[in-house]
């Protein structure tokens, strides 16, 4: 085995170990932008469904197949704070009135995924037990907006007062690759529930 | 042999490339798939939505219009609206409008039923030039006045308010008498009276109710299940059985002043008609509820009390510790008020559960630094089922109002 051969087998060991970094490397890098990408996907997945089934229900405050049993919608707001509204509508159109209960857990209950902010967004029909499900939702945010547009300071003593709403809702990854997580943010300007307009 | 390692080695990083980039591409594509599918979804909804809008606004201008739309192009998608009438003798309606944007549509439902005033709990042509709703003020029910609506130190109006003038008056600043208004408001609606809501009552009283002719006052008490009238003061008492003494409900004098009081049990409108000092009820006592639906809200006791002029409290030893008035009051060309509401007695309050229609708000009492000094405080109530039931052919606004949407 002669200089040039030796030379030959380092330079193939140099070349060889150049090679495996890059494959590591761009093997990193892949299964990173994977992760990310599918975690995006999910995040908008979660973010689409969770801004359809809030307008949905939003939108029906007040609402009752049986027009008749509802004289007054304006009463139809229970509770409403920065973070938590209860009202009542017929959220399954069979003419009976139910109420429903948005709120936001505090982040203790998921302790156990990767991303320290995530919290449940309950959402709760009559008195059923509160089911959470991880949407990775961290920031449920509520403003109201009295008769005249004008936007009404927490605590809202009377929810007659709510006029038009304005929902915010920002989701997260609930696992990220090297704990770079992704949010998406929804808004819904201005939301006016029609049948508390009614009459 | 090493030519063709390499070749191997390029063909497997196409290949890891070409799965990447098809994975990445296809995250991508769904990714916009995604909000493509919120975007269409949201624009179907509010193609929709202005169908629903449009629909109503040509039933406000013509209230038979059942045609509906067919394929209207709106906003890039097309427009398809049908007109139901659910209860023609109600003449409730049902508007249902489908936006198509796409391949995705979306319905929005829209139950549409007459207006009555009855509904409102506050209505006035004129609110008088300096007659002013205080902080102590509050009014529940449905609002509108054609005037401006007045306000000092923060009244409270808990319902819908309309007003025909397009903005509010305050009495020093608009932080310091802004109302507090739960529910709706809206500004430049023009909602005026009817210039002959009474007339149509009198056919309806001809055709199933009763009709009082030829008499210039009749004195009528309500007796729970029985309706007791007579003429003169003094004159003979007539009693009917009040389910067969007008069956539809309508009570209508004609060309003559009532004085009524009682304790109503069923549904009733009491009129008067005529010009002059005609056309005016007095409330010579209580009228009230046999079932009251405060207590019972089931209680399907309801009256109107409609007067072509003006409806008054008389001033009489009974009326003067308290009254009590269960009704939706109606007075075209006059107002609600207390007969000389500035010289009787203190009268304690007036407890009203019903709703106040007029076309000139009238004082029933006057105040000074002590409180009151004369006549009547008002406890004015809404009864809430106004919102859904009227007393028996009460004049409608003659539009529809919406009591349904479903999106």
């Amino acid at each position: 085995m002669g200089f040039s051969t030796i030379i030959d087998i380092l330079g193939s060991m140099i070349v060889g170990a150049m090679l495996m970094l890059i494959l590591f490397r761009m093997n990193d890098a892949s299964v990173e932008n994977v992760y990310n990408y599918g975690g995006e996907l999910i995040l908008q997945q979660n973010l689409a469904v969770t801004a359809q089934v809030l307008e949905h229900d939003f939108r029906k405050i007040g609402y009752c197949a049986d027009w008749i049993k509802v004289a007054d919608p304006t009463k139809y707001v229970l509770l409403a704070d920065s973070n938590k509204i209860k009202f009542i509508t017929d959220y399954n159109s069979d003419g009976n009135l139910d109420s429903i209960f948005y709120y936001l857990g505090p982040t203790s209950e998921l302790s156990m995924t990767a991303n320290p902010r995530d919290r449940f967004l309950y959402r709760v029909v009559n008195n059923e037990a509160p089911k959470g499900i991880n949407l990775g939702v961290t920031q449920f945010k509520l403003v109201f907006f009295d008769a005249l547009g004008d936007s009404l300071p927490f605590l809202i003593t009377d929810p007659a007062d709510v006029n038009v709403m304005e929902i915010n809702i920002t989701v997260e990854n609930i696992a990220a690759y090297d704990e770079k997580y992704s949010s998406a943010f929804w808004r819904q300007v201005r939301l006016v529930a029609r049948n508390l307009r009614n009459r | 042999m090493f030519g063709k390692a390499a070749l191997l080695l390029i063909l497997g990083f196409s290949l890891i490339f070409v799965i990447f980039g098809q994975n990445f591409g296809s995250v991508t594509t769904r990714a916009v798939d995604n909000f493509t599918e919120y975007y269409t979804e949201s624009n179907a909804h509010n193609i929709a939505v202005s169908g629903a809008n449009m629909a109503a606004n040509q039933i406000f201008f013509d209230p038979t219009w059942t045609t509906g739309y067919d394929d209207v192009p709106y906003s890039e998608g097309t427009i398809n609206v049908s007109v139901e009438v659910l209860d023609v003798y109600k003449n409730i309606r049902k508007v249902t409008s489908t936006g198509t944007y796409g391949s995705t549509t979306n319905t929005v439902s829209v139950i549409l039923s007459p207006s009555k005033f009855s509904k409102f709990a506050y209505y006035s042509i004129s609110e008088g030039s300096s007659i002013w709703w205080y902080g102590t003020d509050t009014v529940w029910g449905p609002f509108h006045t054609q005037d401006y609506l007045r306000c000092a130190q923060h009244p409270v109006f808990k319902g819908p308010r309309t007003t025909t003038k397009k903005t509010l008056k305050y009495y020093s600043s608009k932080s310091a008498d802004k109302p507090y208004i739960s529910g709706d408001f809206q500004s430049g609606v023009n909602l005026p009276l009817p210039t002959d809501g009474i007339t149509p009552l009198k056919g309806a009283a001809e055709e199933d109710g009763y009709k009082f002719t030829g008499h210039d006052t009749v004195y009528i008490t309500f007796a729970t299940d029985s309706i007791k009238y007579k003429y003169t003061y003094n004159g003979a008492v007539t009693t009917a059985y009040s389910s067969t003494f007008a069956p539809n409900g309508v009570i209508f004098a004609e060309n003559a002043v009532v004085r009524l009081k009682g304790t109503v049990h069923g549904q009733y409108s009491v009129v008067a008609s005529g010009s002059g000092g005609k056309g005016t009820i007095w409330l010579d006592d209580n009228i009230v509820y046999s079932s009251d639906p405060r207590v019972n809200p089931s209680s399907s006791d309801l009256l109107g009390i409609l007067a072509k002029n003006n409806v008054w409290i008389t001033k009489n030893t009974l009326n003067n510790d308290d009254i009590n008035i269960h009704a939706s009051i109606y007075c075209e060309t006059g107002g609600f008020g207390a007969q000389d509401y500035d010289t009787r007695p203190v009268s304690g309050d007036i407890n009203l559960l019903g709703g106040i229609i007029q076309n000139t708000r009238k004082a029933v009492g006057t105040f000074g630094g002590s409180g009151i000094e004369h006549g009547f405080s008002k406890r004015y109530r809404y009864d809430e089922r106004l919102l859904v039931a009227s007393p028996p052919f009460f004049p409608g606004t003659g539009a529809f109002e919406i009591v349904s949407w479903l999106e």
